[in-house]
């Protein structure tokens, strides 16, 4: 254990239960914390900084929270699909419970996603809803994060239960690729790609900055989301345990 | 500002999303403390030698 490469020791260490409490209730804090700082500096951008869109007027201010929490949407399930894989192929614990965190968030940034993508088409397409293949495979997608939910809660055994919805998440990649490339592949009420992370964006670089400024942020607190709600699963998973017991008279 | 009402409810609904991102987990974990807190009550109040014979004998 001595000759071992410390950044596979800390992994090793990570899988404890106690140690993973620690990690996460030090640093939850810290992803929420700075998350929201770097998001409130892209709502300021978003919203006080960057000129209105000579077409669509200020409606396109939508657009930054519209497209991180799009981008989230499709990220966390990816995130979630190979914490779950890791956890089927080698029953590491830590894995599904990352994994289970994952699909709450998920699922909030799909709805952000469909609630504010429905906000701007009232004004800008005249309806609240269309049929349109990009939004009808997101919210296929919210199904499936909803599926994975589910599944984890009906299930007694937390890690019989972790396994199943593990394997939904699994299955449900496949969405990934259709969301992603559902305006090149059929006829979409919903613009094409504006915004590239490699090549130019046809995006004006002068409305750029807020929306990448925001990017960071959701990311950020993500990372402290997903830190406090594996926290609070593994308390559950480990309730009865000592160390449980013996943290929680401590006041924490 | 143009489509105001439209701009309010879609950064209303983000930060109403992200309220209870935030407050989910803490609530949970400080339910998961107090259980904690609770069995730890129960386990203190108990005899510290039961009587197993007892048991045992029936």
């Amino acid at each position: 254990m001595s000759d071992m490469n410390p950044v596979i020791r800390w992994f090793h260490q990570l899988g404890s239960p106690p140690y993973f409490d620690r990690f996460a209730a030090r640093w939850a804090p810290w992803g929420y914390g700075v998350g929201a700082v770097v998001m409130a500096w892209g709502v300021y951008g978003a919203l006080f900084q960057v000129p209105a869109d000579y077409q669509q007027g200020d409606s396109f201010r939508i657009l930054y929270i519209h497209v991180p929490a799009a981008w989230m949407s499709l990220l966390v399930f990816a995130l979630m699909a190979l914490y779950s894989a890791i956890a089927l192929i080698w029953r590491i614990k830590l894995c599904e419970i990352l994994a289970m965190a994952c699909a709450p968030i998920g699922a909030a940034f799909t709805a952000v996603t469909l609630a504010t993508g429905s906000i701007w088409g009232k004004p800008m397409w005249g309806t609240w809803w269309d049929w349109d293949p990009r939004l009808t495979s997101q919210l296929v997608l919210l199904f499936l994060y909803l599926g994975v939910i589910g599944l984890y809660h009906a299930i007694d055994d937390r890690r019989t239960a972790a396994r199943a919805a593990g394997l939904l998440a699994l299955v449900g990649v496949v969405m990934l690729p259709v969301i992603r490339y559902s305006v090149v592949w059929w006829n979409s009420l919903h613009q094409g790609q504006t915004i590239r992370v490699f090549g130019e964006s046809s995006m004006d670089p002068s409305m750029l900055p807020p929306l990448v400024w925001m990017l960071v942020g959701t990311k950020l607190w993500f990372a402290g989301s997903l830190l406090a709600r594996a926290r609070a699963d593994n308390l559950q998973r480990e309730a009865g345990k000592d160390w449980v017991r013996r943290m929680a008279g401590a006041g924490t | 500002m143009s489509y105001r009402e439209y701009v309010i409810a879609a950064y209303a609904v983000f930060a109403v999303m992200l309220a209870w991102d935030y407050l989910a987990p803490r609530f949970a974990i400080a339910r998961q403390l107090r259980a904690a807190r609770r069995l730890a009550a129960r386990r203190a109040a108990r005899p510290d030698t039961p009587d197993r014979s007892t048991e045992l004998g029936r």
